[in-house]
């Protein structure tokens, strides 16, 4: 009987494999290995990180607006915070999440069995040690870059462990992404054939390392910017001289370089030929299958996504019947040069009455505004556009028979006939990585997100470059990019240059999830968060009661926003801290 | 003559009647040949003439020649009963048949005599009481006094008297020659029988808590969901139905409350197999429900912790065939719909809505004055969305028919049922239908072996809308009144958000979804009497259960309609433009279900009275129960064609098909032991020793008792000599430990499964590394807990019942304290997020659950009339003893030490009216006048999370309580019943500003720049206001409520007409459900829903019930 009952009871379940199966299985493992890939967030699916800071708004966005008015704390910002925005892997939680599970692949791989019989499992073994030493290493550079230093955990815990770990000082942090990129490059191809082109290689992981080194070497992390902080150890280093500062932008440098010196990657259409619609070159960028600017893409298919929840769905406007997030603020559209290379200004009263004639190619490849050209809308719209431009002004407009004006809205604005609470209020909206050949509506663009791209490199590489002195170089590599964006060559020399590398960087890497830590390394949080403006549109009634062709353009205030230097770091959530004792709260947090 | 108890009880009332119709009336029959009873059935049908007697006294087959013209009633009976030892006695419409002398007993050397009179408790003369010699057939009836006189009484002779209605007594003639009788009236219930899991017991002898509640009584509520008609009915039993859309109307069950943090559904047993499911039984078939709400439940071991429901169908009794035939028909409306602005309104609200962002009003003056005045229908409607998409009223309709009888050797009871349920909406195809049977053969193989075959099953079949990821209660309240149904020629108006019209997504022009099920329910049981132990039996049950499921999932591009406000057609109506929603192409979705439990228990029970006063019952078994299920999807997208709607159609592009399957095993061995002294000193002692397949083989398996005792102190002689007006009473106590195995399974191993969706619609399951290249992805579940093991309730009651006045007055009450350990709760507090554990629940959780019921019942009948009343509450309040909450939260944030599933708000403490109240109160960012003010709890000056409050309503209410009222009158009955819930709240959740339309509520006495000392903020937008977006408790509505949950008038055809028709009764009513809720504090929605969910059915039923 008892031999009997406990056969009847013991089944295995059906819908899962056990850990045992898992790591005897080179195939199960590398299947483990993607699911980790899977937990890199990037910004094409829903909000971005781009709405935390002055790029872009998101409609209804409570976490934004408390967020872009410091109003971050402790309590405030629980689990799910930020991840509510969409950044789902960008939380502490989740990151920890995903550190453990590359620290559970460590803690197995050495049994792993592998040989040749049937696939390359030698070559196999090692490129995913190299795939989850990258990826772990990637995973703290994004912690770090929130919080500062952070616990280093590189076990994976038992139930029964010691929990409690301190955070480690920034430099370690750095330090750690940094030897980790070197080592997973050495177990990394330079490029992949046919069906691996999504996985990461050597110049990903150098890229990486560029990165962080680039922000190790910047200001939040090398002056003071919190003077009575006990633990300066934790959000940068502690010898902020200036030669150890040098060293720091010369590793930045040599990051840089070697990229480029992998050569594979270019620039691409870096020289764009006289003929070129270089708006559509840039567009290209994003809305290919593959390019020579590719460092580490994420690729979709149709069914990737249900349809309505991906970047095109979710940013185009809602006369298209799409979503209208992460709408363009003005305070980026702003900064967008005049083809000649002078500054747009809304004072000009020439600029103002045509605000987007004549911008950098880059603004008509990235940016959707009044009156630009889209795709043809709608049957049931077409009495109202029958051409199929974005609508988000007003058209006032005089009624004969009641002898009185009335407003006929854009079918893009806040009071659009489609869903208008799904409109952009800051008459805005989102053109990169849009495909214009996709009715967004009902089909899915499955042309890859751009995780890293070789531009970003090359204003790193011209960042460092302008902070040890070396101008003529830094020039160069700027002017690449210009270049390939038509624009004309900078010639500033010093912190004017400085400012305009920056300034390159804010316009060519718009919503790529990175202007939210450039602020931050930068310091210039005062500068960043002060309003978020709109424009508003009208097409004012004329005193012979026809209505203007041409609108007047109101730059304005939409929301305020306020900073406060605490906002530099992210608190650390309440509840974690009283778990873990050892744990040490960020500046000014209570 | 078959007199029924209830016509008996009107006969007899009318027997005071003082006219003298028996003089007046005169008769006419003629009949040869006939039978005494035909003739006396022929009297009765033809007058008012009603007859009393003794069956066994009279020989009613007796042939007589009967022919009078005109005649009274004296002279006919005269001429019947003439030249016999019957006589008769005349009172008005009531004729009393007796025997002057009985029958001749054996001895006839006693010659005694014996004469008295019947009352009852009140002192009221009881005529017909049969008085009968006992053991003999000798015997006579009371006349209309309650008079009676037996002759020929052999010596010690007992009398027997009885009455229906009336406890029987028996006296003891001994040398008394005037015997005076008061008859007691039946107490009722305590007789019964009732189902207490693997067994019988009857009520008066149960030590556990119990309630019950009988078929016919559920049945009157007609309710589609038999969920349903258990509200307020069983007093312990909560019961919450969130939605009532056909076919996903099942009502949350909780047994006292809830009492875990995790689930709490109690184990549902129906003819005695566990984890059947109860929501589509047919109400019909139903003997009784039986809640065991305390460590009585401890038989059913690890799956009782949360109580268990035992239902019980009907099955044939020894006589006749019996067919019952019943129809009813409802027509069925929502209890509530909300009020939504009209389109003037919304504009006007809209424009202030504007005005807040620093703009102009979207809409004119013009505007304004053409939606107030409606001269522009097509341009300026005012749509009523709710009123667009209901019916007036819909139709559901259930009939019935059963056929029951047997004889010794074969019983049976069979059914047939049929179901429908239409949906409200208009041009739909949503509804819900069923058809069902039930088959409960009982037989007799010899004196000792009995056997019965049951076989039920049933098809339940939903229709609803293709699209139902948006509930249309959502999408309705949002559709905006400025905008068009449907245009001129019946083309859809345009939508209101991502294709979406509420006219449309309720139709069925999206597709369609239907979903089809089958259910068998088989049980196959033998039962063998063994003849040389008396008192031993043995019982072995077999049943096998399968389920089986397709659904069809078909959606079609369509088309909405919008207008330019400009151009017209050649009629001079809009000509408007259409645009494509839905899918691009026809896709198609088709799963099945597959599965099946089989069940399989073997008894022993011997019992035994020892010495007279001792009687010692005991039960042993063992049950095993293993399952299975499966599933299938496939899915194709691109129909070329919408003709075909099947998948072969589809095209190749995207094509998908999954599967997943699932085992389940339990064993387990459990026990009974009762003992009984004098029916006055009761004790119980139940076990089960039970193996489950959830946990690791060392803690898989648990030992689960449950004690209890029970002193009828009213058996006891001093309560007999000093209370006798309780002539019943029970005090009950019991402590036990149940398990609660309702937890994910295999929690112990470590596993790893495919990705699955992340979030915001992305599929986890593909990792792309080119173009169309896709690869799976293993994802580690969470980390496995090797100690994981079963919840445990430990479970104390006590509880008295009591009858008062003969049985008039009933009371039952019980207090009970249950205190749920090694509940399975995470970690989260105390291990840090930065290990990246995916913590596994741990067994570390404890709740308490406290409460009472209480039940009063009152019934009594006088002349015509007869009433029964009664009243049950239940409180039940749960606290969290422990679990692992986060450290150095403030004291009013807490949840350690209160009830369960409660959340933070912010304390509204009124209206800012205007700027200067802003300025002088600390507020959220951008607060502004018309705001809520939130309340600064810690008086920091500054409106944070730590400001935020407890409030410990959950849905689930604490008090509940039903009220129920039986009258008779002559042929009629009514029944009423009043349900109410308390304690429970329902956040005011609801989309409205450029999401949606406003609701009426939130429109009439908002604060306006005009209206600046408001009770109600201003216009808002969606969550755009801080006071929308955070919980606060302005939003939070107290949902209490009343309700007449049913109303049902009947009337029963009297006898005479049903002779004449040949049937045995006919039953008409008009009957209602939910007819009235009384919920203030909720204008706008049903008190038991969450969200914006389908509401509550109110029926008006027609039915009627012929039995033959």
């Amino acid at each position: 009987m008892t031999s009997c009952k406990s056969d009847m009871l013991e089944l295995q379940p059906l819908d899962a494999y056990s850990d045992a199966a898992v790591w005897k299985d080179p195939v199960l493992a590398e299947l483990f290995v993607n699911n980790i890939y899977m937990r890199v967030n990037y910004p094409g699916n829903k909000f971005a990180i781009t709405c935390f800071v002055d790029e872009a708004h998101r409609r209804d966005g409570n976490d934004e607006l408390n967020f872009n008015n410091s109003k971050i704390s402790p309590d405030l910002i629980s689990k799910d915070w930020f991840s509510s925005s969409g950044n789902y892997f960008w939380t502490w939680d989740q990151l920890y999440i995903s550190i453990r599970a590359c620290n559970k692949f460590f803690a197995n791989i050495d049994n792993l069995p592998v040989d040749n019989t049937l696939i390359d499992g030698v070559t196999m073994k090692s490129r995913m040690i190299g795939e989850i030493t990258f990826l772990r290493a990637y995973f703290y550079y994004c912690l770090t870059s929130l919080y500062g230093g952070v616990p280093l955990v590189t076990k994976a815990y038992e139930l029964t462990d010691d929990f409690m770990t301190p955070r480690n000082t920034y430099k370690e942090c750095v330090e750690f992404i940094s030897n980790e990129c070197d080592k997973a490059a050495g177990f990394l191809p330079l490029t992949y054939s046919g069906n691996n082109k999504g996985r990461i290689t050597k110049g990903t992981a150098l890229t990486l390392k560029s990165r962080i080194l680039i922000y190790a070497a910047s200001d939040l992390y090398n002056t003071t910017v919190f003077p009575s902080f006990a633990n300066p150890e934790l959000i940068g280093y502690v010898d902020k001289t200036a030669s150890a500062r040098s060293a720091r932008y010369l590793a930045a440098k040599n990051a840089a370089k070697d990229v480029m010196n992998l050569a594979v990657y270019n620039l691409h259409k870096a020289s764009p030929a006289s003929t070129d619609d270089i708006a559509q070159n840039i567009d290209e960028i994003f809305n290919s299958y593959v390019t020579t600017e590719d460092i580490w893409v994420r690729y979709y298919t149709p069914t990737s996504f249900t349809v309505d929840r991906y970047w095109d769905a979710l940013v185009l406007p809602n006369g298209y019947y799409n979503q209208g997030n992460n709408a363009p603020m003005d305070n980026l559209v702003r900064e967008y040069e005049l083809r000649d290379g002078t500054a747009f200004d809304w004072n000009n009263p020439v600029h103002k009455a045509a605000p987007y004639k004549n911008r950098d190619p880059r603004f008509y490849a990235t940016i959707l505004y009044e009156g630009v050209k889209w795709r043809p809308r709608y049957a049931s719209l077409l009495p109202f556009d029958p051409v199929g431009v974005i609508q988000v002004g007003t058209w006032q407009k005089w009624n004969s028979t009641t002898n009185a004006m009335y407003e006929v809205y854009g079918l893009d604005s806040r009071k659009g006939q489609n869903s208008a609470f799904e409109a952009s209020y800051t008459g805005y909206y989102v053109r990169k990585h849009c495909d214009i050949n996709i009715d967004a509506n009902f089909f899915v663009n499955d042309k890859p997100w751009r995780l890293m791209r070789y531009a970003e490199v090359l204003l790193n590489y011209a960042e460092a470059c302008q902070a040890l002195g070396q101008d003529e170089e830094a020039l160069t590599y700027i002017n690449m990019i210009r270049k390939r964006a038509g624009m004309p060559d900078v010639t500033e020399s010093g912190q004017a240059l400085r400012d305009r590398i920056r300034h390159e960087k804010r316009i060519e890497m718009s919503f790529e999830d990175q202007r939210f830590f450039d602020v931050r390394r930068w310091v210039i949080g005062p500068q960043a968060y002060v309003a978020a403006y709109k424009v508003d549109v009208l097409y004012p009634l004329l005193p012979d009661k026809t209505t203007a062709i041409v609108p007047t353009f109101t730059p304005k205030v939409h929301q305020t926003y306020k900073w406060i230097d605490k906002a530099y770091f992210w608190p650390i959530m309440r509840a974690e801290m009283n778990k873990n004792k050892l744990l040490i709260q960020n500046p000014d947090y209570l | 003559m078959r007199l029924s108890v209830f016509f008996l009880f009107f006969f007899v009332a009318q027997a005071f009647s003082t006219s003298t119709y028996s003089q007046q009336k005169l008769l006419t029959l003629k009949m040869q040949g006939a039978k005494v009873i035909d003739v006396l059935n022929k009297i009765e049908s033809e007058s008012e003439f009603f007859f009393l007697f003794n069956q066994k006294l009279l020989d009613v087959d007796r042939q007589v020649n009967i022919v009078v013209k005109n005649e009274s009633i004296g002279n006919i009976l005269s001429e019947i009963f003439g030249k016999t030892n019957v006589t008769y006695l005349i009172k008005d419409r009531q004729i009393i048949l007796t025997t002057a002398t009985s029958g001749i007993g054996s001895d006839q050397r006693q010659q005694q005599l014996v004469k008295g009179k019947v009352t009852d408790q009140s002192g009221a003369s009881l005529p017909g009481v049969s008085v009968v010699v006992k053991g003999t057939t000798s015997g006579v009836i009371t006349d209309a006094d309650g008079n009676y006189s037996v002759s020929n009484i052999p010596a010690n002779a007992t009398l027997q008297f009885s009455f229906v209605g009336m406890k029987s007594q028996e006296i003891n003639v001994g040398t008394k020659s005037v015997i005076n009788v008061v008859l007691m009236e039946e107490t009722i219930g305590l007789e019964e029988i009732v189902a207490i899991g693997y067994g019988t017991q009857y009520k008066k002898t149960i030590t556990g808590a119990v309630s019950t509640v009988k078929g016919e009584k559920l049945a009157v509520a007609n309710t589609a969901n038999f969920t349903n008609s258990l509200a307020g009915r069983l007093p312990g039993l909560v019961t919450v139905t969130r939605s009532g859309a056909p076919g996903a109307d099942d009502a949350t069950l909780r047994i006292r409350g809830n009492n875990t943090l995790n689930n709490n559904n109690p184990l549902i047993v129906v003819d005695g197999i566990a984890n059947r499911s109860m929501g589509r039984l047919n109400a019909n078939d139903i003997e009784s429900v039986i809640i065991l709400k305390d460590a009585s439940a401890a038989i059913y071991g690890a799956q009782a912790a949360n109580g268990v429901i035992l239902i019980t169908t009907k099955r044939g009794t020894t006589g006749k065939l019996k067919i019952t035939a019943s129809y009813n028909q409802g027509f069925s409306t929502p209890t509530i719909l909300p009020e939504m602005a009209d389109s003037y309104t919304y504009a006007t609200m809209m424009n202030e809505m504007d005005s807040y962002a620093g703009q102009k009003g979207r809409f004119t003056a013009d505007d304004l004055q053409k939606f107030k005045d409606g001269s522009d229908p097509w341009g300026h409607p005012n749509t009523d969305w709710f009123k667009e998409v209901f019916k007036p009223f819909s139709l559901e309709n259930n009939a019935n028919v059963n056929l029951s009888g047997g004889t010794e050797s074969v019983k049976y009871f069979v059914s047939i049922g049929t179901r429908f349920q239409d949906a409200m909406y208009r041009n739909s195809g949503s509804n819900y239908s069923q058809v069902d049977f039930r088959s409960n053969i009982d037989g007799k193989v010899s004196e000792n072996i009995n056997f019965s075959i049951d076989l039920a099953g049933r098809q339940e079949n939903r229709n609803l809308p293709a699209i139902t990821d948006q509930p249309p209660f959502r999408i309705i309240p949002r559709g905006r009144p400025s905008d068009v149904s449907w245009w001129p020629g019946g083309l859809p108006g345009p939508e209101v958000e991502s294709g979406q019209n509420p006219v449309v997504m309720v139709s069925d022009i999206p597709g369609y979804n239907k979903d089809t099920r089958y259910i068998m329910e088989s049980n196959l049981k033998l039962n063998i009497n063994i003849p040389w132990v008396k008192g031993l039996s043995v019982t072995g049950n077999a049943s096998i259960d399968k389920n089986f499921g397709v659904e069809k999932t078909w959606q079609v591009p369509y088309y909405l309609y919008t207008w330019d406000k400009l151009t017209l057609d050649e009629k001079g109506l809009p000509k408007v433009n259409g645009s494509k929603s839905g899918p691009s192409d026809p896709m198609l979705e088709m799963s099945m279900d597959n599965g099946q439990r089989v069940t399989l228990n073997a008894l022993i029970n011997y019992e035994r009275r020892i010495a007279e006063k001792h009687k010692i019952k005991i039960l042993a078994g063992s049950e095993s129960s293993v399952g299975d299920n499966m599933t299938f999807s496939a899915l194709r997208k691109y129909f070329v064609s919408s003709t075909i709607d099947q998948l072969f159609a589809g095209s190749d592009l995207e094509k998908d098909n999954s599967g997943s399957a699932n085992r389940t095993a339990r064993l387990n061995y459990f026990g009974r032991v009762n003992y009984d002294y004098s029916s006055k000193y009761l004790a119980e002692f139940v076990w089960r020793y039970d193996g489950s397949y959830i946990f690791p083989e060392d803690k898989r398996w648990g030992f689960f008792p449950g004690f209890s005792l029970g002193w009828v102190a009213s058996e006891e002689n001093f309560w007999k000599g000093n209370l006798p007006f309780i002539n019943y009473f029970k005090v009950r106590g019991s402590w036990g430990q149940t398990g609660n195995d309702r937890i994910s399974e295999f929690q112990y191993i470590s596993t790893y499964s495919f990705g699955g969706t992340i979030g915001n619609g992305m599929n986890g399951n593909e990792f792309v590394t080119d173009q169309n290249v896709q690869n799976k992805v293993l994802v580690e579940n969470s980390f496995p807990n090797v100690n994981v093991t079963w919840e445990v309730a430990n479970q104390t009651d006590v509880g008295f019942d009591a009858q008062l006045f003969g049985g008039k007055l009933r009371l039952e009450g019980d207090y009970f304290h249950n205190y749920r350990t090694k509940i399975l709760t995470k970690r989260n507090a105390s291990i840090p997020a930065s290990t990246g554990l995916k913590l596994p629940p741990e067994n570390i959780g404890e709740v308490v659950n406290k409460g009472f019921e209480l039940v009063i019942g009152y019934s009594d009948k006088s002349r015509d009339f007869g009433y029964n009343v009664s009243v049950n509450g239940s409180y039940a309040k749960n606290m969290i003893k422990f679990w692992d909450e986060t450290p150095g939260i403030p004291e009013y944030q807490r949840t350690t030490g209160h009830p369960m599933n409660s959340e933070l708000y912010y304390e509204s403490i009124g209206i800012f009216r205007d700027q200067a109240a802003v300025d002088a109160y600390p507020h959220w960012v951008g607060a502004r006048p018309g705001d809520v003010i939130f309340k600064d709890v810690n008086e920091d000056g500054k409106i944070t999370a730590l400001d935020m409050v407890r409030d410990y309503r959950s849905n689930i209410p604490v008090f509940t309580t039903g009220l129920n009222v039986d009258l008779t009158y002559k042929n009629f009955y009514a029944t009423v019943f009043v349900q109410g819930a308390f304690g429970k709240m329902r956040y005011h959740n609801v989309e409205s500003g450029e999401a949606g339309n406003f609701y009426m509520e939130d429109a009439e006495g908002r604060w306006t720049i005009d209206n600046p000392d408001a009770t109600k903020p201003r216009t808002f937008n969606y969550t755009a206001e801080y006071w929308k977006s955070q919980l606060n408790t302005y939003m939070l509505r107290s949902a209490d409520y009343l309700r007449l949950k049913n109303v049902e008038i009947g009337y029963n055809f009297p006898k005479s007409i049903n002779t004449k028709l040949g049937i045995d009764g006919f039953r008409v009513y008009v009957g209602g459900l939910n007819i009235i809720t009384w919920c203030p504090t909720l204008p706008s929605f049903d008190p038991e829903s969450t969200y914006q969910d389908y509401p509550l059915s109110k029926v008006i039923n027609l039915g009627a019930t012929l039995t033959f």
